[in-house]
């Protein structure tokens, strides 16, 4: 009888027939407005497991503040329309930290943020622009963006190449829509800098048929080639390239490549293949280490086991680690409860924190809401990633004129 | 009981096509304007911004789709990059400095005459043929608005709405947005209402039923098909540049790609074909309901204290919907207004057609 009432008074409340009851004392919660459901699903359910299994340990240890935090994990599907009811719902409970995971919703909800003064994470989503805190004042897109992240690519190659890019051939493999254009610009202005000559390759979508883009690859001969592709499409490109006889060791991939691709392709076939990063892949990491031996361990993990040995939930700890991090200075300075603007201040205190060795060390200021956007290079050698470069941001006067022409446009 | 129909005779042509015949609907459709115009001051904001708002301008959409569709029997599965058109030419007149009024009416009238000119050389084929040549026009515009910055604006290719103003009046509040979708979705409704009964309306319906039957009569089916696509573009491009005004605040390719198209078209199949209150059911099942239901299936797991993992949870109200436009669609293949139609008929002479079994 007791659930029953319990499930009436949820329905009841749904309907918005009866108000929600106020707690006296608010926890700290991010709302966490994804798609489990659709085009994103390769890496969601990865971060957002991640999400809960850091809540459920920092509640272990006390909490923020003294107060449990809370993850709200709700599914939009990948639809503009639902990602604003999500936002739009949880804001009004109370919520004032949201992240999307998904460009199309993080790019519809990104005005409402902005109007609402709510702080919106979007770490590798949605307008890469939005690093420039003068201009998207609540917006945090921690981590680098796809135009930093490709000048690394590029400073990483002319590392190889001992300074000297003038007879190096750059291919440029993309998904031929804005998430896959968005480097283009940046790599021509580098090509231009650097003296190398650059390549582009468009890859129709949904990327099954790669057939015709790697012999071109095959017959012009690239060095190297700079992948902005997603899941499948990576396993696919990895035949064509064997087919091709394309040595793996030219593939620079961005960082949407894990460890579900790597096994699609074949731990030893995908020898020598390299991507960008900005966390630290594999399982040797403390925070990991202490999540299994805490939740795990004791079968208390928000979800099967499998999918923590993944790129992608080592991601998610590392953005919900900076959420979390940022409620805990934010209630340490201003004390509870926390709100929207000491929130900011404390994200904007962050100073080479990468929690605990986990992440590329980010620095947040009023100015770069990116954190300073380094990544890193790292290699497959058929067990584990070995890293190729130290974290770095390079070029990065550049990648910000870009950012500033862009971010010039919003306002208009 | 319910529909009194003592006293209702159409003794001449102009009162039998009136638009309601019978006093009771004409009362309930002044009723619902009334709640319609009420809505902002009894339904609490968030039901208002995200669910009423969404729902009045997909309406006025799928109004459109269904004029082309359900009236002149086209099928049409481009409708989304015909709102496109519409969305981008009004936005990018209103950063031009054109009024919002005029830039609207510009958004409109540039998908008409997009819309219309593919109709010229789509009109050519017939049936499911025209269905693909509709569809290789969505795929055309979505290339053209991810490869040309010019029109997708900058970064991402997002481009930001300037503030709504109408007859000089900044619109920013949640009431005035609902304001503006109602306002435009009523408009819609009583164009449609009255198109059913002139002399076009019929026109659309000859056609659909067997166009060249249509030609016999004297109704020139290539030029009332044109027409049909021109005046259904015309609202597609108001409702696309409404919909990114009031709602999203900038444009992107996603709001406007295939899978939009698609689901337009599932509005007005669910909703019922040539039907306008059809159209209203559609937009709200395959507009909110996934929203609705995946709350709602959130709700009951807490509520049970059930430790439902977030893939699943995502995965059943998905499933949920599915069944449900299954479900309906085999009660009722003409769709939820023809539902609404059946409840109608057996309650117009309620209780006393029962005497007769």
């Amino acid at each position: 009888m007791k659930t029953l009432t319990k499930a009436l008074a949820a329905i009841s409340l749904m309907t918005g027939m009866a108000a929600g009851t106020q707690g006296q004392t608010e926890p700290f919660k991010v709302g966490v407005c994804y798609d489990l459901s659709k085009a994103y699903t390769f890496a969601t359910p990865q971060v957002a497991q991640a999400a809960q299994d850091l809540a459920k340990l920092i509640n272990m240890k006390g909490g923020i503040g003294g107060e449990p935090v809370e993850v709200i994990v709700r599914d939009h599907g990948n639809e503009p329309q639902r990602g604003i009811e999500c936002y739009s719902k949880l804001s009004r409970e109370g919520v004032f930290v949201f992240d999307t995971l998904s460009t199309p919703v993080s790019l519809a909800v990104l005005p409402r943020a902005m109007e609402d003064e709510n702080i919106l994470m979007q770490s590798l989503v949605g307008r890469g622009d939005a690093v420039d805190g003068t201009v998207f004042d609540w917006v945090y897109p921690i981590g680098p963006t796809y135009w930093g992240q490709a000048a690394n690519d590029v400073a990483y190659i002319k590392q190889l190449h001992d300074g000297d890019m003038s007879d190096v051939k750059v291919g440029f493999v993309y998904f031929d829509y804005p998430f896959g254009q968005e480097p283009i610009e940046i790599l021509g202005t580098l090509s231009e800098k650097e003296g190398f000559e650059l390549q582009l390759y468009p890859v129709p979508l949904p990327g099954s048929d790669q057939a015709g883009v790697w012999s071109k690859v095959r017959r012009e001969k690239p060095d190297h080639v700079i992948v902005w592709m997603l899941g499948g499409a990576h396993v696919v490109a990895s035949k064509e390239m064997k087919r091709n006889g394309i040595p793996m060791e030219k593939y620079i991939s961005v960082n949407w490549l894990n460890e579900v691709d790597i096994a699609n392709i074949g731990n030893e076939a995908a020898i020598g293949i390299k991507r960008g990063t900005n966390v630290v892949g594999g399982q040797d990491v403390a925070l990991y280490q202490e999540i299994m031996t805490e939740l795990y361990d004791k079968g208390q993990g928000s979800g099967p086991m499998e999918k923590t040995q993944d790129v992608f939930y080592n991601t998610g700890l590392a953005m919900y680690s900076i959420m979390f991090e940022a409620a805990r200075r934010a209630a340490e300075t201003d004390g509870l409860p926390i709100t929207a603007k000491s929130y900011k201040a404390a994200l904007e205190t962050l100073e080479d924190y990468d929690a605990n060795g986990l992440m590329a060390p980010i620095t947040v200021t009023a100015d770069d809401h990116g954190g300073g956007g380094k990544t890193r290079i790292e290699m497959w050698d058929g067990k584990a990633w070995v890293p190729q470069t130290d974290w770095i941001a390079e070029y990065t006067d550049v990648v910000w004129e870009v950012v500033k022409k862009s971010s010039s446009k919003y306002e208009q | 009981m319910f529909y009194r129909l003592s006293g209702v005779h159409h003794a001449n042509y102009v009162s039998d096509s009136r638009i309601f015949k019978v006093p009771a609907d004409r009362n309930l459709a002044a009723f619902i304007l009334l709640l319609g115009l009420a809505a902002p001051f009894i339904i609490p904001s968030l039901y208002l911004n995200s669910y009423m708002l969404p729902w009045l301008i997909w309406t006025a959409a799928a109004l459109g789709l269904n004029l082309v569709t359900g009236w002149a029997g086209q099928l049409h599965l481009g409708y989304a990059a015909v709102m496109a058109v519409g969305a981008y030419s009004a936005i990018h007149a209103a950063r031009f400095g054109v009024p919002w009024e005029f830039a609207l009416i510009i958004g409109g009238l540039m998908s008409s005459v997009i819309g219309s000119l593919f109709a010229f050389a789509a009109l050519r084929v017939k049936g499911l043929y025209l269905a693909l040549t509709t569809l290789a026009m969505q795929f055309v515009m979505d290339w053209v608005l991810t490869h040309s910055p010019m029109i997708s604006g900058g970064s991402h290719a997002s481009l930001q709405s300037p503030t709504l103003a109408l007859l000089g009046q900044d619109i920013t509040s949640d009431t005035g947005y609902y304001y503006v979708a109602f306002g435009w979705c009523v408009l819609v409704t009583i164009f449609m209402l009255n198109l059913k009964r002139c002399g076009l309306g019929r026109a659309l319906v000859a056609v659909r039923e067997k166009d060249f039957a249509a030609a016999i009569l004297g109704v020139n089916s290539f030029y009332y098909k044109i027409l049909a696509f021109a005046t259904s573009s015309f609202i597609a491009g108001v409702s696309g540049a409404l919909l990114v005004a009031t709602f999203f605040f900038l444009a992107a390719p996603e709001q406007f790609s295939v899978a939009v198209s698609i689901q337009v078209l599932a509005m007005v199949i669910v909703g019922g074909l040539g039907s306008i209150i059809g159209s209203y059911f559609g937009v709200a099942l395959i507009l909110l309901v996934p929203g609705l239901v995946n709350g709602l299936v959130v709700s009951i797991s807490e509520g049970l204290g059930m430790q439902v993992n977030i893939e699943t949870l995502a995965h059943i109200p998905n499933a949920v919907y599915g069944a449900l436009i299954v479900v309906i669609l085999l009660i009722e293949p003409l769709g939820l207004g023809k539902l609404y139609g059946n409840i109608r008929d057996y309650l117009m002479v309620w209780p006393f057609d029962q005497f007769k079994k």
